[in-house]
């Protein structure tokens, strides 16, 4: 191999391009999540009640600060398109970061195809206030991920100036919902007495059930340091923008939670299909109901985008390094984008937005994700152990640790269980997925991988080896 | 009306899925393949930033 | 001396690639096929339903208005549907040895792997 500084200096090669800023980091962030508030998270509040739906807010919320400081700490320093994966690569080892590029690629696959599945939905309800019942909602869906693809294979500086347009808007709905009720926009005043009535309809058991769905809120800010390899300063852009993006989330959670709880009985949140326009219907207003409309159709928009943009990013990262066929690792020498990647997963998302049912998508989707949350914590004890803060210069150093650790361990052994609660099956068939799929990558796949070409960060040899 | 948006959602997904594929048949022609896959992680890495103390 | 990949052919990329392609969509779709997929809560309706008997005070009773249930009937299956969370013990044990057995693998045989990247980007052997 050749030494790294001369491979640099090298103009031959075409490479992604470097034009984000913090601001679209936030975006990608908070677009990929925003659409949690307008739909999802309010199964939380059916599968426990009221104070479950807010405890589950607020755990799940915690659980995402640590993932969030723990990410942007490993991220300002292992700055690669690919994120967690490229961490994995660098901490523990090739399987393992082929296992946590399948995570990734699965978690946005599947949440993108939920996006796709939402608008057709949000359009056949539009189109039944208007009269016409039995919209066919299959072109809509093909729209929405055709447009979408082709934004992110135009160029990723368009694409993401496009998610904070339409995130900020998405964003402002909520504070304008919660803002406009505070000062008595509502025909119909705010009813917490649910909460003394009927407090735990499930008890306790109930608030750790409810876990699963509280992680909607959030789920998809890790997305962030997929745009690592396109970002002017990831060392400071990424923690700035993934720890502004978690402070926004949880402000909007709560907010959240506040209006719908406050606006809806709570048997009635508990299977909406879409929370947040529901409250603005039974405020009675207008204006609101429309707003409420643009930002649940702008959030959806928003999420597929960033889906897109960071699904095709593993994918590309993996193909790279021929953890993937390496025909996938090619970029665009015009538009700079991974252009094949985005191309290949867009009949992908097709095939499970047109043919399965929503809650199956989003558990698929929420269990790769926590399946990556889990790797996030014995990751940031490896990266501490090989590499101690004083070997190498980080972007940024987490607090308390190791704490936050600790912490994110034992909340993902709770969502575990309350993923089981009810969807027991598909954790199993997923886990022997991985299980298979890795014995595969091992076996036949990695011998295909250059080796030294999986070390590429300018760090002293890690310690212990 | 609404079946009228129906028609153009799917011409509007052919015309981007046409747009795509078309432009990338063009670069695989124009383009040696050497070349499209000769992006490498850790270049910024190695310009830019150091790591160290 | 290098470990020397071999370059692998356009048939086998694509093998690889349809390989992948199975094992996703088997995953998500055999749960869905064999009918085991999903919690669905049971509607427990209770018999000549008010909006009173069902616990729902004057403003949760306004709320239903606006969301365009009036009729205490037709909120009734909603009012009282409730999750089953009895759950068998084996079956927990059963998921936490997947999911630990899966963790411990992935990083034992990763560790392996790391080894040789780590010896070849570091050993003494570096051109």
């Amino acid at each position: 191999m050749q030494d790294l500084a001369s491979t640099a200096a090298g103009t031959d090669r075409i490479r992604l391009l470097r034009v984000l800023g913090p601001s679209h980091v936030w975006a990608l962030g908070v677009g990929i999540v925003l659409v949690g508030e307008y739909m999802g998270w309010n199964f939380s509040v059916g599968k426990g009640g009221m104070i479950a739906g807010l405890m589950a807010c607020w755990v799940a919320g915690l659980l995402y600060t640590c993932v969030a400081m723990i990410d942007s700490e490993v991220t300002s320093t292992v700055a690669a398109a690919g994120g967690q994966y490229a961490q994995a690569k660098h901490i523990v080892g090739p399987l393992m970061a082929f296992n946590v590029g399948l995570f990734l690629v699965m978690a946005y696959t599947m949440l993108e195809a939920a996006n796709a599945i939402t608008v057709g939905f949000l359009l056949d309800t539009v189109a039944g206030m208007q009269g016409q019942a039995g919209l066919h909602q299959q072109p809509f869906i093909v729209l929405a991920i055709m447009f979408l693809a082709w934004l992110n294979y135009r160029g990723v500086l368009a694409t993401l100036t496009f998610n904070l347009v339409i995130t900020a808007i998405a964003f402002i709905a909520i504070v304008a919902l919660f803002v406009s009720v505070q000062f008595g926009a509502s025909a119909v005043p705010l009813d917490f007495s649910a909460i003394t009535s009927d407090p735990l309809p499930y008890g306790w058991v109930g608030i750790v059930a409810s876990l699963h769905f509280g992680l909607w809120y959030y789920l998809g800010i890790e997305g962030t340091c997929q745009a690592a390899e396109e970002v002017r300063s990831p060392a400071r852009s990424l923690p700035y923008g993934t720890m502004a993006g978690i402070m926004t989330l949880l402000i909007a959670a709560t907010m959240t939670w506040y209006i719908c709880s406050g606006l809806m009985p709570w048997e009635y949140l508990g299977q909406a299909g879409t929370p947040l326009f529901d409250a603005a219907r039974v405020t009675g207003n207008t204006s609101l109901m429309v707003l409420l409309f643009v930002g649940t159709a702008f959030a959806t928009l928003a999420s597929a985008n960033g889906c897109i943009n960071d699904a095709s990013r593993a994918w590309f990262s993996m193909s790279r390094d021929r953890y993937l066929p390496s025909w996938f690792g090619a970029v665009h020498p015009v538009y700079r984008t991974p252009y094949r990647a985005i191309v290949f997963l867009v009949p992908i998302a097709l095939i499970f937005a047109l043919g399965a049912p929503l809650d199956q998508v989003v558990t698929f989707s929420i269990l790769s994700g926590l399946l990556g949350y889990t790797f996030m914590t014995f990751n940031m004890v490896m990266f501490r152990n090989k590499w101690p803060l004083d070997r190498i210069k980080r972007g940024y150093v987490h607090p308390f640790h190791p704490l936050p650790t600790i912490v994110l361990l034992i909340l993902c052994s709770t969502a575990y269980f309350a993923v089981f609660l009810g969807y027991g099956t598909q954790l199993s068939a997923m886990m022997c997925f991985y299980i298979v799929a890795s014995l595969w990558f091992h076996f036949r796949r990695y011998k295909f991988v250059r080796r030294g070409d999986q070390f590429t960060m300018p760090w002293p040899k890690p310690q212990g080896y | 009306m609404w079946n009228l948006l129906e028609y153009a959602a799917w011409a509007l997904s052919a015309l981007f899925g046409v747009l795509m594929v078309a432009d990338l048949i063009r670069i695989d022609i124009t383009y040696d393949n050497e070349l499209l896959i000769s992006s490498r992680e850790g270049e910024i890495e190695a310009t830019a930033e150091r790591h160290e103390i | 001396m290098a470990y020397e990949p071999p370059k692998q052919s356009m048939a086998g990329q694509i093998f690889d690639v349809i390989t992948l392609l199975v094992l996703t969509i088997g995953a998500l779709y055999i749960p869905l096929y064999l009918g085991l997929a999903g919690a669905a809560k049971v509607p427990n309706p209770i018999t000549n339903p008010t909006w009173e008997s069902l616990g729902q005070n004057a403003t949760e009773q306004q709320q239903w208005a606006a969301l365009g249930i009036t009729d205490p009937a037709a909120a009734n299956e909603i009012i009282t549907a409730r999750f089953d969370y009895s759950f068998s013990w084996t079956a927990l044990i059963v998921m936490a040895v997947l999911v630990i057995g899966y963790f411990v693998m992935v990083v034992r045989l990763s560790d392996r792997e790391y080894r040789e990247v780590i010896e070849e980007r570091f050993g003494t052997k570096r051109r």
